[in-house]
């Protein structure tokens, strides 16, 4: 930033130099930019941490009647590992992807409101912090959705549901607020021309889950403010002997999980669909309609909510208004993935790690949105829910959503955040690593609970069930799954300062992101673009064409100019 | 996992349904996606296509998935609608009065399931109930969430302090079933098993009469305990 000389005559400076140390400038740095690559960096370093966590649950479950871990080590395990995966990985994951590259797609300089959104993240490292500070004392052990009444006070008298609460609070805080800034961005943000109809699909996806976040934010904090009431201040909204109802916390917990499977949902889609047009050289298959059911998944997918209360005392016109609305996402789900392969056929496919990576997501999030027909269906509801068939579709979609997805993701842009890219042949060793892993670690979950009906969250299984050899492939599974995690994380990490230096559009991509320097500057353009259709960086590399034709085209010294 | 009541036999034949359906979905997407990337890849003289789709395709697949869901949708509500309906008690069955089904409740409590009979008869974890006879079990709970899951005679259905939750199944077969509590209850929620035992509607009577002895001889102790001075 400082130091060398002006390569760029038309800038008068090339930014202030900078007086504090580095860390420092990062850690209150409102920019778009800073505060997106912390969302991830933390949202990776959370994923390895949820790693070890299923490592130890698995471990736990390799034999039958295991005496590693006792109940409540398990259930503490449990419980943190199902914060950590959603509240402190998935979720921010996706919030940082795209915090940094929405601005960028839109031909913005920053956010709309930058101290709000870095508020959003301090908040969330707060709610972090919070959580694992439980390790000190005694941590939640009431399961990844803490049921009330069990996470009553009555029946879990230590801190650790109050730990879990405050981090609830504490991090959908923050991603509310990201999404305000995000939504404020997008309205009043986007470079001349850009009208919605012209959006990137990962800026519109952006949109839509920033709006999610506004709707289903709100219902978690209300519902974990009124835990903490219950808990602390002799309330009982949740409380069964009391008057309380319990059931209003599955409503209000189960609406923000069912959102929040979507946002992952959602995000992932969005990236792929900008990663496969790029590599088919192809505009993506029908591209409105494509954006227009990520909108429908979003309402219809939240409104499907009760889709997980199937067996609870509810009335059977609710559990049948839970399967239509899931149901009803057939439609929008199959209508994605057929434009997605649609854009495939057709294209000359360049075979490359983020590509990679999206057919993998394409593939377990298909996996795992089929199987959960079965537990749309209400009277086959009954058998399947509450059994390892749930936990197995579960993380099917939501390691395909978020660690497949979000892996594509990070493949893609880490040249433009870093300025190099990741190592091929580590990325493809890790992804055949994490392929056959996801697979031996959740697909005999799927066979244990919908045919031997192994039940959920056990801290062990007995002999003679039927499921000793799916729990053993499932542990093998997950430390398969780990270990090709764990290459891509390292691949991250090393390319960080050692990857191939990249350039500034690696993918021939056709969106304005790769039009800033990689990584960008903190204004992110010298120049804001004039949008003219949807595809405005490939608009610019015709026009620079038509006027450097004939002549040798020129070194690429600075951004061109549309 | 065989079915034996008539809600589950619906339920069983639901599964398979969806297992049928859920495979064609999963193998039609992947070998789609596996095809097309072997199939149009650069280097193999295929230049892209610059179409960017139509209003027709997509309104045709949306119709051919909408289909799909409706067909799902009516065939789980005739399967889930059977599955709902209270059989009547057969002839080799407990023959109760007025056709009603032997109503049992059952509470759930940190760690047990706890059964009252009709006659102020109780058990614990067992489950002792005649065979061809329509059972409806009253759920409810004294603490936390519990599931009542006995996979072969009925469906999961959830126990929730303040509320009740029905459970109506007809073993067609005596023999012992095994079940457990399906959500997390806490560091005993492992262990929370559950058994029903299916008899002949003759042992059902014994069981009950020999349970409310052993309870009277049981009460009998405690109070002769209690005049002796020493403390039960």
């Amino acid at each position: 930033m400082s130091g060398s000389p002006s390569k760029r005559p038309e800038l008068v400076i090339d930014g202030f130099p900078a007086r504090r140390p580095r860390w420092v400038e990062i850690v209150t740095s409102a920019n778009h930019k800073d505060v997106g690559r912390i969302l991830i960096t933390a949202a990776l370093g959370f994923l390895f941490i949820a790693l070890i966590e299923l490592l130890l649950m698995r471990l736990q479950l390799v034999i039958p009647e295991n005496s590693f871990l006792n109940p409540v080590t398990f259930n503490r395990m449990l419980s943190m590992y199902g914060m950590t995966a959603i509240f402190l990985f998935a979720i921010p994951l996706a919030l940082g992807l795209f915090y940094y590259v929405m601005p960028l797609q839109i031909g913005a300089r920053a956010t709309a409101l930058p101290r709000i959104g870095q508020l959003g993240l301090w908040l969330y490292i707060a709610g972090a912090t919070v959580l694992y500070a439980g390790l000190l004392f005694t941590p939640t052990e009431a399961g990844v959705n803490p049921l009330a009444p069990f996470s009553e006070r009555t029946f879990l008298k230590n801190n650790g549901v109050d730990a879990w609460a405050a981090a609830a609070i504490l991090t959908t805080l923050g991603f509310v607020l990201i999404a305000t800034d995000m939504v404020a961005t997008l309205r009043t943000a986007r470079a001349p021309g850009m009208a919605w109809r012209r959006l990137p699909i990962f800026s519109w996806a952006a949109a839509i889950c920033s709006w999610l976040l506004l709707v289903i934010g709100p219902v978690m904090l209300a519902a974990s403010t009124m835990l903490l009431i219950d808990r602390n201040f002799d309330g009982i909204f949740f409380a069964g002997s009391a008057g309380g109802a319990p059931l209003l916390w599955q409503h209000f917990s189960w609406i923000f999980f069912t959102g929040a499977y979507m946002l992952v949902l959602i995000t992932a889609l969005a990236a792929i669909a900008e990663i496969v047009p790029a590599f088919a050289r192809r505009p993506l298959y029908n591209r409105n309609a494509t954006i227009g059911s990520l909108i429908a998944i979003a309402v219809v997918g939240t409104l499907a909510w009760l889709q997980n209360m199937l067996t609870a005392p509810i009335a059977i016109g609710w559990m049948y208004f839970g399967m239509i609305m899931a149901l009803a996402l057939i439609v929008p789900f199959g209508l994605v993935i057929f434009n997605l392969i649609a854009t495939l056929a057709g294209g000359g496919s360049r075979m490359r790690a983020p590509l990679l990576f999206a057919a993998g997501a394409i593939s377990a999030i298909s996996i795992g949105l089929a199987g959960e027909i079965g537990h749309s269906m209400v009277g086959l509801a009954w058998r399947l829910q509450h059994t390892t068939d749930s936990t197995g579709l579960t993380h099917f979609t939501l390691v395909g959503g978020a660690v497949f997805g979000g892996f594509a993701a990070l493949h893609w842009w880490f040249p433009k955040m870093t300025g190099r890219t990741m190592g091929e042949t580590l990325a493809r060793m890790s992804f055949w690593t994490m392929a056959i892993g996801a697979l031996l670690a959740f697909a005999p979950l799927l066979f244990a609970g919908s045919f031997e009906g192994q039940v959920i969250d056990t801290y062990k299984f007995f002999d003679g069930t039927g499921v000793n050899g799916y729990n053993l492939i499932a542990s093998i599974g997950s430390l398969v799954l780990a270990i090709g995690i764990v290459m891509t994380l390292a691949n991250a990490i090393l390319s960080r300062e050692g990857g191939a230096e990249a350039g500034h559009d690696p993918w021939g991509g056709d969106s304005l992101e790769w039009f800033a320097l990689s990584p960008p500057e903190p204004h992110n353009f010298d120049v804001r673009p004039d949008v003219r259709s949807d595809r405005p960086l490939r608009d610019i590399r015709e026009a620079i064409a038509q006027q450097t034709r004939g002549t040798e085209q020129p070194a690429r010294e600075s951004q061109p100019v549309a | 996992m065989a079915p034996h009541s008539p809600g589950t036999d619906q339920i069983d034949a639901l599964f398979w349904i969806g297992f049928v359906v859920s495979t064609i979905a999963i193998v039609a997407i992947n070998a789609g996606l596996i095809y097309v990337l072997r199939r149009y890849r650069a280097g193999r003289g295929t230049e892209p296509r610059q179409e960017t789709g139509g209003r027709h395709t997509q309104l045709r697949v949306g119709a051919v998935l909408t289909i799909f869901a409706a067909a799902i949708f009516v065939v789980s509500l005739i399967y889930t609608e059977k599955a709902r309906e209270t059989p009547a008690t057969g002839p080799a069955g407990l023959q109760v009065s007025h056709s009603e089904p032997l109503r049992i409740s059952a509470t759930g409590q940190q760690w047990l399931w706890r059964y009252d009979y009709p006659d102020d008869a109780f058990s614990f974890y067992r489950l002792v109930v005649p065979v061809d006879t329509t059972v409806e079990l009253d759920l409810s709970s004294t603490d936390v969430v519990h599931t009542w899951d006995v996979p072969e005679l009925a469906g999961k259905s959830d126990a929730v302090p303040g509320k009740v939750n029905r459970v109506v199944f007809r073993a067609d077969q005596e023999g012992t079933y095994g079940g457990q509590s399906a959500t997390l209850s806490g560091q005993g929620y492992a262990a929370m098993r559950t058994e029903v035992e299916v008899v002949s509607p003759d042992a059902y009577e014994a069981f009950l009469a020999q349970q409310n002895r052993d309870i009277q001889t049981a009460q009998d102790r405690v109070v002769s305990l209690i005049a002796s001075g020493n403390e039960p």
